[in-house]
């Protein structure tokens, strides 16, 4: 119903009350709407049956031509006492008669009220009659003259005293006509009405009608997801490590105590750079250590590759193959003990871009060290992850090999919509590799597939869609949350 | 990650015990395999561990699991008998590829499970421990076909003829390399010598050319040999020691006679195989430190023994010694996992991590979130889009000089379509827009991501920004319109900027500029028509790039 309101409607019905009935003018004022645009509305309104408008009919007075002639010059009685006032308060009634250009009915009249009055006397002399001001015919001079106000009130439709009513009809000043009033009352239809103009727009839509695709502005899904699972490592107690795309081979491969001929540090396993070639290496003691470490055990007690480990090998840079790159860049800058690290990183493997293979990738990987950590612990952490990332019902763990780890494991976690997955490897760093690093304590390495993961959460098949080139996909997709 | 095929019933047999195909699955764990695909009888295995050549075989895998699954216990004995065979190393092999070792398998009984797994294990071998031929190269050959003594010695290329593997006809040294399919992909191992490897008998019969390719005639396993010889080349004598020792132990394991030989080198001489164990030390405290499992030493050599170990206690220490075919044993930490795998990973409670530390997002990650957000506020959305691409899309495609610019450059590169690191994001963005003509308009996208670019100062010869490349296109969009949102952008990131007229070639005259904010740099203005049409885009497209 309200729907249906015009706006001069709906601004007479806000002007209006159920109990107290408003005239036109009134509503006019409350609503600024113009008086004609108020009446026109209130008869619609009545139409729709939302208002009650109720009439009364009063007598009411009207100026006549002579009265508003007085209104506009003055009453003759007073234009009578005037004049006689400027001509000295003594004159005769011709000098008065000329003085005040009154018509000789107009004065006789005036004379009469004006002795009536009290304002003057009448004086008999050797100039014949004299009229003379008596000191009383100071209010009405000062404009304190009830017949006066009278018609001023006439004139604004004021309210008039009876006497003043009458004598003005008896003098001719006025005229008496009926009057038809209108005042308006909200019904209960209105109230109605009122109360829900707030929620209604404009007139009645079709609600079921298609109306223009408004495309709010989004975070890539798969960066969604990735910015959720970076909060949640954030809140286990993870400090997050910086992740180059660039990495020498010293930390993708040497500080990870991977030997220099080892095949996945092949060509066909790994990029390689045109340019540039090489980059820096840290200090010399650590380069010697892992030198020593990879060609005889160094003080690790063990027999290490037994080969001569080439500085300009590990010098070489290359895109980062994997997370760990990161951790061996951390564990070399140093770590705290008790410390938890972790890194989503750009990792890049040489391949033919498909529905299940992409060139440039994400890993999730990170390291904790503490003393009392053991293998236990390792498994701990990874059932953790396992429930609270992945949403895991189950886990299982296998032996696994990682050539920087030992004893190395694989996590397969049971998903309540996918089953079985692998989900991720672990392992403890060999001493390889910490203890030329001067780090004793045990420390527990991990990877998350965490591709995988998001392509479930994002609902695709195609992995291709974690870097989606599709606009329409894009500008569709839902907000992903992961619990 | 190795995969080995293997056949169920032939494992079952070697196992020693009738285990289900589930029940296999299960077991092939405690080899760190995992069977991937089950075709009939066949299982195919992937080997997790690629430093344990002795797990690329049938033979192997059933030995590694038998101690946990079924009996067994400790070291694996192989009876060697001495063949008498002498192997004369000549002095000019010796800067070539050195080392020689070599065994004569007898009373072989071939069936086509056993001719599988032996070329299986070689060619595994060959790739993942021999470093692709490199610094192990295995030769198999019918020894009923060959007489001793056998000589390793070098050639001139046109000095020695021989029919190689899978030929007719007589080809020399050279030729061989040049034109012979396994010559082509292994010449690169004889690179730069002036002589060749050859192996031959007592009568100048070539038996084969190492690391190359075996003789036709001689080199040929086949289904009435009944003796085999297996002879392994390289660099190193403990490497082709244990290259020879995973071959004929895996045949050993099939119950024929292995026979050693004697090589002779110039000085001095070895007998080969040698199965003697190789002997390791640890504490119960180092196993209990890394394990957390709390065993105690007679545990402790139980779980040793099912793995193949023999085990005894001595003081504080443990004694243990391993098979002659592991070579991956490099410090107590690989026994120690074997224990923990004897032990079973399914009966370990994991503990839960209750040590307490403060997280913290990488500042990067912060920057990142917060730029994105302001993106996402002024309502554009958000494009991930490779780092790597091509050069074309970098510069010609935009108007510059693919001569002039250089870039972070893969050096091989799987398609030119991946060949370097962009150097600026918004051509990628631009090639984006050109996948979505049909989409709605306007269309408002933005990236934040890495861009590469050289630096011989830097660390990594490479310096890496974080760039916010914004891209709008639709009708009206001008430069105005792009520097409002610029406005917007580094308003909201409390950024201070200056704009400079510029004259960049991708964007057109006198509607771009150049942007520095805090030392940063980028530019901003309406996309050049030509760029446009290279990426076939008809709107009015105007470009946001700056590093934060």
């Amino acid at each position: 119903m309200a729907a249906s309101l015009s706006e001069i409607e709906k601004k007479t019905l806000k002007a209006l009350d159920s109990s107290k009935a408003k005239s036109p003018e009134e509503i006019s004022k409350l609503s600024g709407l113009p008086i004609d645009s108020v009446r026109r509305a209130l008869q619609w309104l009545k139409e729709k049956e939302l208002i009650e408008l109720r009439e009364n009919q009063e007598a009411c007075i009207k100026l006549e031509p002579a009265g508003k002639s007085s209104l506009r010059k003055g009453l003759p009685e007073k234009m009578f006492v005037q004049a006689l006032k400027e001509l000295g308060g003594k004159a005769t009634l011709d000098a008065v008669k000329k003085k005040s250009m009154l018509n000789t009915p107009e004065l006789h009249a005036s004379m009469g009220l004006a002795k009536k009055n009290a304002w003057i006397s009448i004086l008999g002399g050797e100039k014949g009659v004299e009229l003379e001001l008596t000191g009383l015919e100071k209010d009405l001079l000062e404009g304190n003259y009830a017949l006066e106000k009278a018609l001023e009130a006439a004139e604004t439709g004021q309210e008039i005293g009876k006497n003043e009513r009458s004598e003005l009809l008896r003098r001719g000043l006025a005229e008496e006509s009926l009057k038809v009033n209108r005042k308006a009352l909200l019904n209960q239809n209105g109230g109605r009405a009122l109360q829900n103009l707030g929620k209604a727009k404009q007139r009645a839509y079709n609600v079921q009608g298609a109306v223009p695709k408004i495309f709010i502005g989004k975070k890539q899904p798969y960066i969604q997801f990735l910015e959720q699972i970076r909060a949640k490592l954030v809140a286990f107690g993870f400090k997050e490590m910086a992740s180059p795309l660039i990495t020498q081979e010293f930390y993708n491969f040497d500080v990870l105590f991977q030997p220099q001929n080892h095949p996945a540090r092949s060509w066909t396993d790994t990029y390689q750079l045109k340019q540039p070639k090489t980059g820096k290496l840290p200090g010399k003691e650590t380069v010697s250590r892992v030198k020593a470490a990879h060609e005889s055990g160094w003080k690790t007690g063990s027999r290490g590759w037994g080969y001569n480990w080439s500085k300009e090998i590990a010098s070489r840079v290359m895109p980062t193959a994997h997370g760990t790159a990161h951790s061996a860049r951390q564990v070399v800058a140093g770590v705290e003990v008790p410390g938890k690290y972790f890194t989503i990183a750009r990792c890049y493997r040489p391949d033919v871009v498909d529905a299940t293979h992409l060139i440039e990738f994400n890993q999730m990987e990170g390291f904790i060290v503490d003393e009392s950590f053991t293998f236990k612990h390792l498994l701990g952490m990874l059932k953790q992850f396992a429930v609270e990332i992945a949403g895991a019902e189950e886990v299982k763990f296998f032996p696994d090999y990682y050539p920087f780890t030992e004893p190395s494991v694989q996590l397969s976690a049971k998903h309540p919509e996918l089953g079985w997955v692998e989900f991720g490897g672990a392992g403890i760093f060999r001493p390889e590799m910490m203890l030329p690093l001067d780090i004793k304590e045990p420390t527990l390495a991990w990877g998350i597939g965490i591709d995988r993961l998001a392509m479930f959460k994002l609902g695709i098949k195609d992995i291709r869609y974690l870097f989606a080139q599709n606009l329409d996909w894009l500008r569709n997709s839902k907000a992903v949350v992961v619990e | 990650m190795p995969n080995v095929e293997v056949n169920l019933k032939d494992m079952q047999k070697l196992v020693g015990k009738k285990l289900s195909l589930e029940q296999m699955k299960e077991a092939v764990l405690y080899a760190k395999g995992e069977v991937d695909a089950v075709e009939g009888d066949t299982l195919t295995v992937d080997i997790k561990d690629t430093n344990r050549p002795d797990l690329l075989s049938a033979e192997g895998i059933a030995r590694e699991i038998r101690g946990r699954v079924a009996k067994g216990k400790g070291v694996p004995e192989y009876k060697v008998k001495k063949s008498g065979v002498k192997f004369f190393v000549d002095k000019n092999v010796q800067p070539i590829r050195p080392k020689i070792a070599a065994a004569i398998v007898k009373n072989v009984k071939v069936s086509e499970n056993f001719l599988i797994q032996m070329i299986q294990l070689q060619e595994k071998i060959h790739l993942t421990f021999g470093r692709k031929r490199r610094e192990a190269a295995i030769g198999l050959y019918d020894w009923s076909k060959l007489e001793q003594p056998m000589h390793y010695r070098a050639y001139k290329p046109g000095e020695k003829r021989f029919i190689p593997l899978e030929y007719n006809v007589e080809m020399d040294l050279e030729e061989i390399l040049e034109d012979h399919p396994k010559g082509r992909d292994y010449a690169h191992l004889l690179e730069g010598q002036k002589l060749y490897p050859i192996l031959e008998d007592n009568r100048g019969v070539v038996a084969s050319m190492p690391p190359i390719i075996n003789s036709q005639l001689t080199g040929k396993v086949s289904g009435d040999t009944k003796e085999v010889l297996v002879e392994v080349t390289g660099y190193r004598q403990e490497t082709v020691n244990t290259a020879l020792n995973v071959m004929v132990s895996a045949l050993a394991e099939r119950g024929f006679g292995v026979y050693s030989v004697e090589i002779v080198y110039p000085k001095g001489k070895i007998v080969t195989p040698n199965f003697a164990p190789k002997k390791a030390s640890l504490s119960l405290a180092e196993i209990n430190r890394i394990s957390g499992l709390g065993l105690g030493k007679k545990q402790a050599i139980e779980l040793l023994g099912r793995g193949c170990y023999n085990a005894l206690a001595k003081g504080d220490k443990i004694e243990v010694e391993y098979p002659a075919y592991r070579q991956d044993i490099l410090h107590p930490v690989d026994i120690i996992e074997d224990i923990i795998i004897s032990y079973g990973f399914d009966k370990i409670e994991p503990t839960p991590v209750s040590v307490p530390t403060v997280g913290a997002e990488s500042k990067g990650a912060k920057t990142a979130k917060i730029v994105r957000e302001t993106c996402v506020g002024i309502g554009l959305q958000e494009v991930l889009t490779f780092t790597m691409t091509s050069k074309e899309r970098q510069t010609s495609k935009i108007g510059l000089d693919l001569e002039k610019e250089q870039f972070v450059e893969i050096a091989n590169p799987v398609s030119e379509n991946y060949a370097v690191f962009r150097k600026r994001v918004f051509p990628e963005l631009l090639e984006f827009l050109s996948k979505n003509k049909h989409c709605l308009y306007p269309q408002k996208v933005f990236e934040f991501g890495k861009t590469l670019e050289l630096d011989k100062g830097s660390e990594t010869g490479v310096v890496e920004k974080d760039r916010l490349c914004i891209v709008l296109s639709g009708k009206g969009a001008g430069f105005n319109t792009i520097k409002g949102v610029l406005d917007a952008v580094t308003e909201n990131l409390g950024i201070e900027y200056s704009l400079k007229e510029s004259d960049l070639a991708f964007l057109e005259k006198g509607r771009q500029a150049e942007i520095t904010a805090v030392g940063k740099k980028g530019f901003l203005g309406e996309v050049s028509e030509k760029a446009k049409q290279s990426f076939g885009l008809e709107q009015g497209t105007v470009v946001l790039e700056l590093e934060i």
